[in-house]
């Protein structure tokens, strides 16, 4: 598979991802953490989303549900903590927001994970996957790795690599690697590992007589599109070297939705960007709803060309919810929040939202005064109701509220502080 | 009911590229970015604030800086991206705790100062056996 040397600058794509992002947020604050297992757990407490790598070797699993983690906890030296969306939005916004000064094209792929178009020789791309790692460790404080290869399918699998050797220390250039020792690879690795093919489809492709990724690799794109589909022909082209995976517009993770997309025409003003705000606000709301889910942080950002390296930007911020929703007019009104960052006259030929911290919108059944807020309610009579029944300090109004919002229904016994979002919160630093 | 009342966002208001565009006379030197500013009120983000990626706010927990002007509850602006010197103001990671002290590098090796005689100085054999998690760039000094 080796390149012909006209074919060795062709744009290339990286794959930027942070390592056990939510575990390692919550290290960036609290340095006590590190060396320690730790898991973060789903909304309500429910089980281990995201685990270290000292947790991952005491056999904890990805959705461990902590009832059964708990009476053991101590033995172990396990610390848990709940989720805490609004320092994971921040953190990823400002990794987002770097690694747009590095590419003209970046695809935020999820709240921890990112494309980035990049063109150069082998050793110029290592040496930027390597300033990618550098920059996001000593600027925001989580450590990434990062795969360069010619298909996100690849990148995505030199970042795997990159994670799972120490060899590679965190940054692997697909074309870098002999391809002797690629091939071996290959061969060794089943085809669960390549993105986007999961169980079932890994039983499947098992009776047809692929079990690794060297015998996908092998296999008729056609033959694969009649067997199976378009998007795993797409991915055997990819993983032979072909890109074939475009950008989604929309994208459903584990625990957020992603909107975005690229401009045929640059946005050029805050108000273009208002509206952009707007159609994904209203995008957004049509989706959670339709997953019967609501949001309480949302991250809007845009970014700039880089063959415009005079005009650069890449702003990137997130906002804290006031409250738990799926409503377009306070999801568009958050994306707003960008705009003081958006320099007029400047193109900006991307943009997006992504909303998390994503909940049932059941969970505030009870409590369905809270969900339409722009109708006037017996706010004061329910407040007193709900200070009565819950307790001091279980609701409140606007910036003076509570921690979290009216989050009466959430289990967050472990929510470590808001740390770069809330002035009460900020990081303690010792003066003794 | 409002909704959204100025979201809690700790970032800055624009990037220094606007000072490229702003239409008011730079004089030689390097540009205020309160340039960017000749419409508005003053934005403490856009002079407090180099980089957005790499600054954090951070509120200190006693009196060992006393004599650098920094007091217990004081909160301090931090540059991830800066490199320590000799004489910087560093919160460094002590113990698995974010201890605030003033950076000294000496022929003799690392100490890290602090700032009120009651307490004593740490020394450090090298600047590589030490975790410098930022430098403190501005005190938000109660008065």
């Amino acid at each position: 598979m080796s390149k012909p040397a006209l074919m060795r600058h062709m744009p290339q794509i990286a794959h930027v991802d942070v390592n056990c992002f939510y575990a390692s947020a919550e290290r960036a604050f609290n340095p006590s953490l590190e060396g320690k297992p730790v898991i973060v757990l789903s909304n309500n407490d429910g089980c281990a989303v995201t685990r270290s790598p000292e947790a991952k070797a005491l056999g904890i699993g990805m959705g461990d549900p902590w009832f059964k983690l708990a009476p053991r906890a101590k033995e172990w030296g396990l610390v848990a903590l709940s989720s805490n969306y609004e320092l994971y939005g921040d953190i990823s916004s400002r990794v987002m927001e770097l690694l747009g000064r590095y590419s003209a094209w970046l695809e935020v792929y999820s709240i921890d994970e990112a494309f980035l178009g990049v063109k150069g020789s082998p050793a110029e791309l290592l040496a930027m996957g390597r300033s990618m790692k550098a920059a996001v460790r000593r600027n925001v404080g989580v450590p990434v790795c990062v795969g360069i290869a010619p298909t996100k399918t690849l990148a995505k699998l030199a970042n795997k690599w990159a994670k799972n050797n120490k060899a590679f220390d965190g940054v692997c250039h697909w074309d870098s690697i002999p391809a002797a020792q690629r091939e071996s690879l290959l061969g060794r690795l089943s085809v669960e590992e390549v993105w986007g093919i999961a169980g079932r489809l890994t039983r499947r492709l098992n009776v047809m007589g692929i079990f690794t990724i060297a015998d996908l690799v092998g296999a008729d794109p056609v033959a694969i599109r009649d067997k199976f589909s378009v998007v795993l022909m797409r991915t055997v082209l990819e993983l032979q070297g072909t890109p074939c995976i475009p950008m989604e517009e929309e994208r459903i993770g584990r625990d957020q939705l992603i909107f975005s997309r690229s401009f045929a025409k640059p946005i050029t003003t805050a108000a273009g960007i208002r509206q952009v705000m707007s159609v994904y606000g209203q995008q957004a709301s049509a989706r959670l709803a339709k997953h019967g889910l609501q949001a309480k942080v949302l991250t809007a950002f845009a970014g700039t060309s880089h063959f415009n390296p005079k005009d650069t930007s890449y702003p990137s911020v997130c906002v804290p919810l006031p409250m738990p929703t799926a409503d377009p007019v306070i999801l568009t009104k958050a994306g707003h929040a960008l705009l003081p960052r958006i320099v007029e006259g400047v193109r900006y030929p991307r943009a997006g939202i992504m909303v998390t911290d994503l909940r049932p919108s059941g969970n505030q059944a009870p409590l369905s005064l809270f969900e339409n807020p722009h109708e006037e309610r017996h706010i004061g009579t329910l407040l007193e109701d709900v200070t009565r029944r819950y307790g001091r300090g279980s609701i409140g109004l606007g910036h003076g509220g509570i921690r979290g919002g009216p989050d009466w229904t959430m289990k967050r016994d472990m929510l470590s502080p808001r740390y770069t979002t809330h002035w009460d919160e900020l990081p303690l630093v010792k003066a003794a | 009911m409002s909704v959204i009342v100025g979201p809690r966002v700790i970032d800055a208001g624009t990037s220094l590229l606007s000072v490229l565009v702003s239409p008011v006379p730079v004089a030689a030197g390097f540009p205020s970015p309160a340039q960017d500013y000749f419409d508005g009120r003053i934005d403490l983000n856009a002079h407090l604030i180099k980089d957005v990626t790499s600054t954090y706010v951070v509120r200190v927990s006693g009196e060992s800086m006393h004599g650098a002007g920094i007091s217990d509850g004081d909160e301090l602006i931090v540059d991830r991206a800066l490199e320590p010197r000799d004489g910087s103001v560093v919160v460094a990671v002590l113990d698995g705790e974010l201890t605030i002290k003033r950076l000294r590098i000496t022929p003799k090796g690392v100490i890290l100062q602090a700032e009120n005689p009651a307490y004593p100085d740490i020394e450090v054999p090298a600047l590589s056996d030490l975790t410098i998690w930022g430098t403190a760039v501005r005190c938000l000094h109660h008065v």
